[in-house]
């Protein structure tokens, strides 16, 4: 009888024991070695104390395993001494290990850090770093030994005033990869605007810092890549210099009609979005606008900042995903070919990013189901929020989303799902994704303005196949950048873009990362930038397939 | 054209209780008496000649309250407020006056007033409905919708089941583009009042904000069919038709739509969107450019609300 008694008993504790939640990623940050801390003014009494900071996922040694590099910033209290903020470069080991490399690499100290993309621009097979930044952005050339050199003066690419987000892609077809700079608000740190002083310095009653809005803007800036060290600013002549100054921040180079030519998106905060089209001839038409990508489904300016690029319904074709800021909604916009529709609400993926201030953004197939996914980071850019909960806002910091692919065009956001991982409040801003382990689960590092970075490491249990593309490029555009791969499988097509710049001021890692649910091979279709394409047939499942670039 | 709305729904608000009888001097009593036989005898300026001298030379708020009324219903709209105004000077914590003060003020789309008189209402009577759903809409009307919404919940709290404030919280919802509350909250204002052609604009607005275009089409359609100048209606017919790629059509009730409502941009960016798919460059570009011109003009108006709203600077 007692034995049945503590049977009973033994059931009913299993019975009523909470599931656990499901694993999906583990922050490893700390024991893979990454002691790198964003720093930050804890007020955030200005706006160049809220905005960066990048993070870029690349190989900067050639040994196979991408690295992580943390862009850092400087504060008002401590502009004057670019010390004081420590930008980060890890080397992986492998085994989840980092090592951190900065004093070695000399890129720890790029001054007011904000964003950061990387791309081999002399052809040599190495990657080189472009860090864009307060008062004097940065091109460092890699020298193929674990160092960096500053050639920015020498190249011709610094950058005044306010540079936030950076990408490089071959606009002419010359087969060099030319450099294009967004650049946001024009400040000057020895007249900053007063905090709180007047009405676009106040947020729901409570004095906040001033900007975007009621602040200048700044232009953009495209170079072209000469192909002697030298780059040439074209940014008139080419049309993209956005002369009205608009808050230019995440940028995405791909080629949304598919005519073969690169074009570019520039997300703008608080002002309409450009879509720059290609027109062949080294000049662009900015047509945001009459493509339906420069402002909300019913014609608001959203204060735009994280671009995603991405193929989320096997059409073939790179459909966009824009942050934005709270009160407003993350923008889903599906490419139809020569325009697109703004399908967020439609999609289940508006409604639940109202309260938050998103940032970096990216299409990850986190469970490799085939279905692109969407993952996004958020926080506030006021930490005066939290005194006044107000409105439909959340608060300073902020959970983050992760939008599952429900494969019908739908999103399910299931970030409660994974246990308090995604759940737990942070503020975030650049995000990179790749697979730092090459084992076939996406992994994401982020940097938060206020606290330690994370090292999302993906270990969910039940995934389907997987392929990880990493393309190898005629010189000198040797990474790619522009290739667009297309692995087929029964369930149908995928498309991504070999990018130079990501997500909100980032870079990913350039190798493309394929879910393919069951399937255990997959045909692989590399179109390369200069428009011809390689094939391989039946590619097995669940390995890194490297495909080279024949002339 | 939430403006139009809300100021129907100012109009449609209960009017304020009358007065109540308060212990008179025989010469205040004898002048009130006077204006109400006037009133009868249809001699309107005498009556008005009379409360106000009640007004003036025996402090009467009674008086001044009727005066106002008589004003107001004459169309003399400035000269109202300036007759509350005076009766606040003499009773600063009428019910009465403050009510008329913010009911006018929400009437004549003078925000700025309403807000002021309702918040200190609404402090005084924390109880009463009425003052929280006026001032939802009087913050509506100032465009800081989070507040509005916080004021519309707690009327709703106090007084459930109120069709007005349900179309009121509806839209400021789908302002908010809090479509998933904006649904319900609409439906139960439309089991109350089935035929209210706002309320079924209202929730088709909402329907294609939720994703569900085929209810969005319906519900539209049936506006339209009962006010085919609906601007909402019009709008969110518009752009289901621009969905289903039919641009012809979605041109038509667009323009319907921009006509309805002139002020607003939203059917101006969308009949840039239509005229581009239609490849009518000139047109979408004509149409974009009076659609940043509006947005502007709107966010002129915004802003010089400030700072009686609290309307965010970013």
């Amino acid at each position: 009888m007692t034995r049945l008694i503590l049977t009973i008993a033994a059931a009913a504790l299993v019975f009523i024991q909470p599931a656990a939640p499901e694993l999906l990623f583990r922050d490893i940050a700390a024991q893979a070695g990454i002691t790198f801390r964003h720093h930050a003014a804890p007020e955030k009494k200005y706006i160049v104390e809220s905005m960066s900071g990048g993070v870029a996922m690349f190989d900067y040694d050639n040994d196979g395993r991408p690295d992580l590099y943390f862009v850092d910033s400087l504060t008002v209290d401590t502009a004057t001494d670019p010390s004081a903020a420590r930008s980060a470069l890890y080397r992986n080991l492998g085994n989840d290990r980092f090592e951190d490399v900065t004093d070695k690499s000399g890129l720890g100290h790029p001054g007011w850090g904000m964003g950061v993309c990387t791309a081999d621009v002399d052809g040599d097979g190495w990657e080189d770093v472009y860090v864009t930044a307060l008062g004097g952005s940065r091109l460092y050339h890699n020298n193929h030994n674990g160092t960096f050199t500053d050639i920015t003066a020498s190249a011709g690419v610094g950058i005044p005033g306010w540079s936030a987000g950076c990408g490089f892609a071959d606009y002419d077809h010359d087969g060099r990869l030319d450099l294009f700079v967004s650049r946001y608000v024009k400040i000057d740190l020895a007249h900053l605007p007063e905090f709180g002083k007047d009405k676009t310095c106040e947020y729901r009653g409570i004095a906040v810092q001033c900007g975007p809005r009621g602040l200048p803007g700044e232009s953009d800036f495209l170079f072209h890549n000469d192909g002697n060290g030298h780059f040439t600013d074209v940014s008139e002549k080419a049309g993209v210099s956005d002369p009205r100054g608009y808050f230019g921040l995440g940028v995405a180079w791909f080629d949304p009609n598919g005519d073969g030519w690169p074009d570019l998106y520039v997300a703008n905060d608080s002002t309409p979005n450009f879509l720059y089209l290609n027109q062949k001839n080294g000049t662009f038409q900015e047509s945001a606008f009459p493509w339906g990508v420069a402002v909300s489904e019913d014609g608001a300016e959203q204060g735009s900042m994280g671009v995603a690029v991405g193929d989320y319904d096997h059409s073939g074709r790179l459909s966009l995903f824009v942050t934005n800021f709270s009160e407003e909604y993350n923008d889903l916009y599906h490419n139809d070919v020569d325009h697109f529709t703004d399908m967020s609400f439609r999609s289940k993926t508006a409604a639940i990013s109202l309260p938050f201030v998103g940032w970096g953004d990216a299409f990850v197939d986190y469970d490799n189901d085939t279905w692109p996914d969407i993952f996004v980071v958020n926080g506030h850019v006021y930490p005066q929020l939290d005194r006044v909960r107000m409105g439909a806002s959340a608060g300073y910091r902020q959970r983050r989303l992760l939008y599952h692919n429900r494969g019908d065009g739908t999103f399910d956001e299931v970030a409660a799902r994974y246990g308090t991982i995604l759940t737990d409040e942070h503020v975030s801003r650049g995000i990179a994704v790749g697979d730092i382990d090459d084992d076939g689960r996406v992994d994401i590092a982020i940097n938060d303005l206020d606290g330690a970075p994370q090292l999302l490491h993906n270990e969910i249990a039940t995934r389907g196949n997987w392929l990880l593309v990493a393309l190898k490029g005629s010189s000198p555009n040797t990474g790619a950048i522009g290739a667009e791969i297309t692995v087929t499988t029964p369930s149908g097509k995928q498309t991504s873009v070999v990018q130079s710049g990501t997500g909100y001021i980032s870079q990913d890692d350039k190798r493309q990362h394929f879910g393919l649910g069951t399937a255990p091979e997959a045909d692989v279709s590399v179109k390369w930038p200069d428009g011809t394409v390689t094939t391989q047939s039946a590619v097995k499942a669940n390995q890194v397939v490297t495909i080279q670039q024949i002339k | 054209m939430i403006g139009a709305i809300l100021l129907t729904l100012a109009l449609q608000a209960q009017a304020p209780s009358a007065p109540p009888a308060r212990a008179a001097v025989p010469d205040r009593a004898a002048l009130l008496a006077r204006a109400g036989e006037a009133v009868q005898q249809g001699n309107r300026a005498e009556a008005k000649r009379l409360l106000e001298i009640a007004g003036r030379d025996r402090q009467s708020v009674r008086a001044l309250l009727q005066l106002a009324h008589l004003q107001l219903e004459d169309r003399e709209t400035a000269a109202a407020m300036q007759t509350l105004v005076k009766a606040r000077q003499l009773a600063p914590n009428s019910e009465d006056v403050l009510s008329a003060i913010a009911e006018l003020s929400l009437a004549g789309r003078a925000a700025v007033p309403a807000i002021l008189t309702l918040e200190s209402m609404t402090r005084l009577y924390p109880d009463e409905a009425r003052y929280s759903y006026l001032l939802g809409v009087a913050l509506m009307g100032a465009g800081d919708l989070p507040a509005a919404i916080d004021a519309l919940r707690k009327a709703n709290t106090l007084q459930p089941g109120q069709r007005l404030t349900l179309l009121a919280l509806g839209l400021a919802y789908n302002n908010q583009k809090l479509f998933t509350d904006a649904y319900p909250t609409l439906r139960k204002a439309l089991d109350l009042d089935p035929d209210s052609v706002e309320t079924i604009a209202a929730l088709s607005e909402a329907e294609a904000g939720t994703g569900d275009l085929n209810a969005a089409e319906r519900d539209a359609a049936r506006a339209i069919a009962r006010a085919p100048q609906n601007a909402t209606a019009n709008l969110v017919l518009g752009m289901v038709r621009l969905a289903q790629q039919r641009y012809p059509e979605a041109r038509d009730v667009l323009l319907i739509a921009a006509q309805a409502d002139p002020a607003s941009p939203k059917p101006e960016y969308q009949l840039s969107l239509v005229y581009a798919r239609l490849g009518d460059q000139a047109s979408s570009d004509r149409h974009r450019q009076q659609y940043q011109e509006k947005l502007r003009a709107m966010e002129a108006s915004l802003a010089a609300l400030h700072p009686a709203t609290r309307t965010p600077g970013k």
